[in-house]
């Protein structure tokens, strides 16, 4: 148990360095562009305040020469940049605590150009909005992809050398190569544009409040769902058979055999659950690419989720969103390896042992 | 010798197909880097250079494939001056030069547009231009007339203007003090509404319609009327000074070429060509680097192991459990658009996998009885590794070199299609790029998208399938 324990410590740290890492990543090339924005804004601002039509302002005028104007723009910026904190460069130590601090607290800030449904610019809000929908369309298509793998790759395990193993095993390097993100574009061409039987945006029409809009999501989420399924399974599939594969060499399957248990309880039964460290290893390593490959994905297919969010923030420049979005799908990925360390070495007895 | 050599195919055919996809990538390779010099490289992003090509038209051979259902896409055509018949009449005082071109049109569907640069040498009399089309139905329809006299007076006012070519800009322009050029586009409006004054002729309402439509239908449907078509262009000239000095008629079909153009005119085979050495460079040098660098930092940690080890290999877990596509994408906003600068982040994000490999290995091969044996013998680490241990490692550096070319290749492709591709070297990933920001997929354009995303997916699979091979080799032989 003392090894279990030092072994979660390690990779807790770890992960703890990780995130602080991309943190100050992040704030570090990110916080100049931020703060050069919100200088704009205020220049903007204080330009706007003191001009516009003479007569409706009778504060305007007062001026009589542009300088004195100019006077009054340059305090009211130096006044508002003041408040704001924005004197200071980027990386002077208050302002980075503060802006750890604002990100540790989950507190992201407001997007510049983006808003719900309910009209809120709030980065938390958007996040909020968007994550149901690449949960829901992430982890129906692994769960499928899983089942798909487990129980094809150990039946082909029993069949090698046989034509559908070789298919796999071609197929398996072949949807590796392809960009999921191009065979989505392909998908998309072939099923609404040629066939028109799906939409080629994957946005539902109606709005979230409306009676229909659950059918709805879920007939836009059909073609996406499709095409994940369709290069992730093959992959996947090779993987688990590799491994059963393996374990069914392993002298205490013969003798299994030998004893007289039935063929398929040996494969589906034994063998299965020893591949069950292995395997995880694996399905986490995959669930993690799939969830930095979404971002294209998402895009393509139009899919109101954080991949497509994202992508908008980076075409428009929007920092705060892109922060935002940067923290919490890092903070994700890194929840899920750790879960998924730790469930290895809980259910792996020899890292429980201390053997490795 | 040739027999080992078909049986060793046989045992691998996957590596021997990787390796056939291989040697198609180089042929390209030395094609793009003999053939294709610098210069036409940089008029990718040449809108002027495009201008005679079709937008978006369709491969030419899809029309083999729609002959068997009696449907073909028109196709596209340039006629040179030296291709019109050239009628002149002389009258007292002026001269009338028709070039007629002749238009074999036998096409189920309207061609996209047709435009005519012309460029004329000027006397001291502005000659007049005009326009006509004769149909196959002996109709003829005056399409656009132009008297050059506006000319003269542009060139007092401004000539900051001349060298702007845009797509609706019918006006002639000078180029110098007495030469005029200009191009006339079926879609400007003088086309248009020279073609207005027919709409009592045609049995359906034309007023919403674009011109090639209007030129080519049939009176009572708009349907394409099929036949021999022909263009007129005539130049009226009061002076014996005014030349024609340049005519052409681009009839801009729907097919063309080997894959197509895209949105902005582009022939797809050219940027697939010059893509090919590019997205070659970028795997070959980032695999060749991480795996290096892999090797020896993996070494080096497996090696030693002690402290310095154990502390190496927590840098090796920090980096891998970074979420690297996140961060790229961070980083390229800052720096990004420049290739040298991919390059080394890919490989700044490549090696750390490899390196924990050859760290395994090295542990392994370390704790073999020879090793001891040479310690002991009181050879330096130094030599023990270099002879020993890199001799050892070196076939599996072979194969993760194969299997990490892809990454890189993938990784490029879909930094490009978020825009942080370097302009200056066209890539598969932005022309893709391109290609959704023009929304190619819902239109239908799948000859700029196919071909691409297909030359990425060979490249990639090429190296797969090598590498897998490379490794089921080095097991082999490990058996054994």
């Amino acid at each position: 148990m003392r090894v279990f324990f030092f072994f979660l410590l390690k990779k807790v740290i770890i992960l703890f360095i990780v995130l602080s890492i991309t943190l100050f990543l992040t704030i570090f090339l990110l916080g100049s562009t931020m703060d050069k924005i919100m200088m704009d804004q205020v220049r903007l601002q204080a330009i706007n305040s003191v001009s516009g039509p003479s007569l409706e302002n009778p504060q305007l005028q007062q001026f009589k020469t542009n300088e004195e104007r100019q006077k009054l723009i340059n305090q009211q910026i130096k006044i508002q940049s003041q408040s704001l904190g924005l004197d200071e460069p980027w990386y002077s130590p208050k302002k980075l605590f503060n802006g750890i601090y604002k990100i540790l607290t989950l507190n992201l800030g407001n997007s510049r150009f983006f808003t719900t449904y309910n009209g809120s610019n709030s980065v938390n809000e958007l996040i909020l909005e968007k994550l149901p929908n690449t949960i829901l369309l992430f982890t129906t298509s692994s769960i499928t992809i899983i089942l798909i793998g487990l129980f094809y790759g150990t039946y082909l395990a029993s069949k090698e050398g046989s034509l559908p193993e070789k298919f796999i095993s071609g197929l398996a390097a072949t949807s590796r190569g392809v960009p999921d993100w191009w065979f989505s574009m392909i998908m998309i061409v072939v099923f609404s544009f040629f066939l028109h039987i799906f939409p080629s945006r994957a946005t539902p029409l109606s709005s979230p409040n409306e009676p229909g809009y659950v059918l709805d999501l879920l007939y836009h989420m059909t073609l996406p769902f499709i095409t994940l399924v369709i290069i992730g399974f093959s992959p996947f599939v090779y993987y688990v058979k590799y491994i059963v594969l393996r374990i069914l060499d392993e002298d205490f399957i013969k003798t299994l055999r030998i004893m007289g248990i039935p063929k398929k309880n040996i494969l589906y039964v034994h063998a299965l659950k020893n591949a069950g460290p292995q395997l995880s290893t694996i399905l986490g390593l995959g669930i993690t690419a799939s969830l930095s490959g979404s971002l294209l994905v998402e895009q393509i297919f139009d899919w109101p989720g954080m991949g497509n969010l994202f992508y908008n923030a980076i075409t428009q420049n929007d920092s705060p969103l892109i922060i935002g979005l940067g923290y919490i799908s890092v903070l994700i990925y890194l929840l899920t390896r750790l879960i998924l360390d730790v469930c290895f070495t809980y259910f792996d007895p020899r890292i429980k042992s201390g053997e490795t | 010798m040739a027999i080992k050599l078909i049986k060793l195919i046989k045992e691998n055919k996957g590596g021997f197909i990787g390796a056939l996809l291989l040697f198609f990538l180089m042929i390209m390779t030395c094609y793009a880097l003999l053939f294709v010099s610098t210069q036409s490289r940089l008029q990718w992003n040449d809108p002027i250079f495009w201008s005679d090509n079709p937008k978006t038209a369709a491969p030419e051979w899809f029309n083999i494939i729609l002959k068997p259902f009696g449907y073909q896409l028109p196709e596209h055509k340039i006629f040179l001056q030296k291709d019109a018949i050239v009628n002149t009449l002389n009258d007292i005082d002026f001269k009338l030069e028709n070039n007629t071109f002749s238009y074999q049109f036998d096409y189920n569907e309207f061609p996209s547009s047709f435009d005519i640069p012309y460029t004329i040498t000027l006397g001291e009399i502005p000659p007049i231009l005009e326009i006509y089309v004769k149909r196959p139905d002996n109709l003829e329809f005056k399409i656009y007339s132009n008297s050059l006299e506006s000319v003269n007076s542009l060139q007092n006012s401004e000539d900051s203007s001349a060298n702007s070519v845009n797509d609706n800009i019918t006006a002639p322009t000078l180029i110098n003090s007495n030469t005029v050029s200009g191009r006339v586009f079926s879609s400007s409006q003088e086309v248009q509404n020279s073609l207005s004054e027919y709409s009592n002729i045609f049995k359906f309402p034309i007023s919403g319609l674009s011109s090639e439509k209007i030129i080519y239908s049939q009176t009572d449907s708009n349907t394409p009327l099929k036949g021999e078509y022909e263009f007129i262009f005539s130049v009226y000239s009061f002076d014996s000074d005014t030349i024609l000095q340049n005519l052409k008629l681009v009839i801009q079909g729907k097919v063309f070429g080997l894959l197509g153009t895209d949105e902005f005119r582009r022939d797809v085979f050219f940027g697939i060509l010059i893509g090919t050495p590019v997205a070659l460079f970028i795997g070959i040098t980032v695999a060749l680097s991480s795996s290096f660098i892999g090797l020896f930092y993996g070494l080096y940690s497996g090696y030693t192991g002690k402290k310095a080890g154990t502390f190496m290999l927590t840098i090796i877990d920090i980096f891998i459990s970074l979420p690297t596509f996140i961060i790229f994408i961070i980083i390229s906003i800052h720096f990004g658009r420049n290739l040298l600068f991919l390059i080394g982040l890919f490989i700044l994000f490549g090696w750390p996998g490899v390196a924990l490999l050859n760290r395994t290995f090295s542990i392994q091969i370390k704790n073999y009885p020879y090793i001891e044996a040479s310690k002991l013998m009181g050879e330096s680490d130094f030599k023990i590794v270099l002879r020993h241990i890199v001799p050892q490692l070196l076939p599996f550096t072979l194969a993760n070199f194969a299997l990490s070319v892809p990454i890189a290749i993938l990784g490029e492709s879909a930094l490009s299609f978020l825009g942080f591709g370097d302009p200056s070297f066209p890539t598969w990933g932005q022309m893709l790029q391109e290609a959704h920001a023009s929304s190619a997929e819902t239109l239908g354009y799948w000859w700029w998208i196919v071909s691409p995303g297909l030359m990425i997916s060979i490249t990639s699979i090429a190296f797969i399938l090598i590498g897998r091979s490379l490794e089921n080799l080095v097991k082999i032989g490990k058996r054994r």
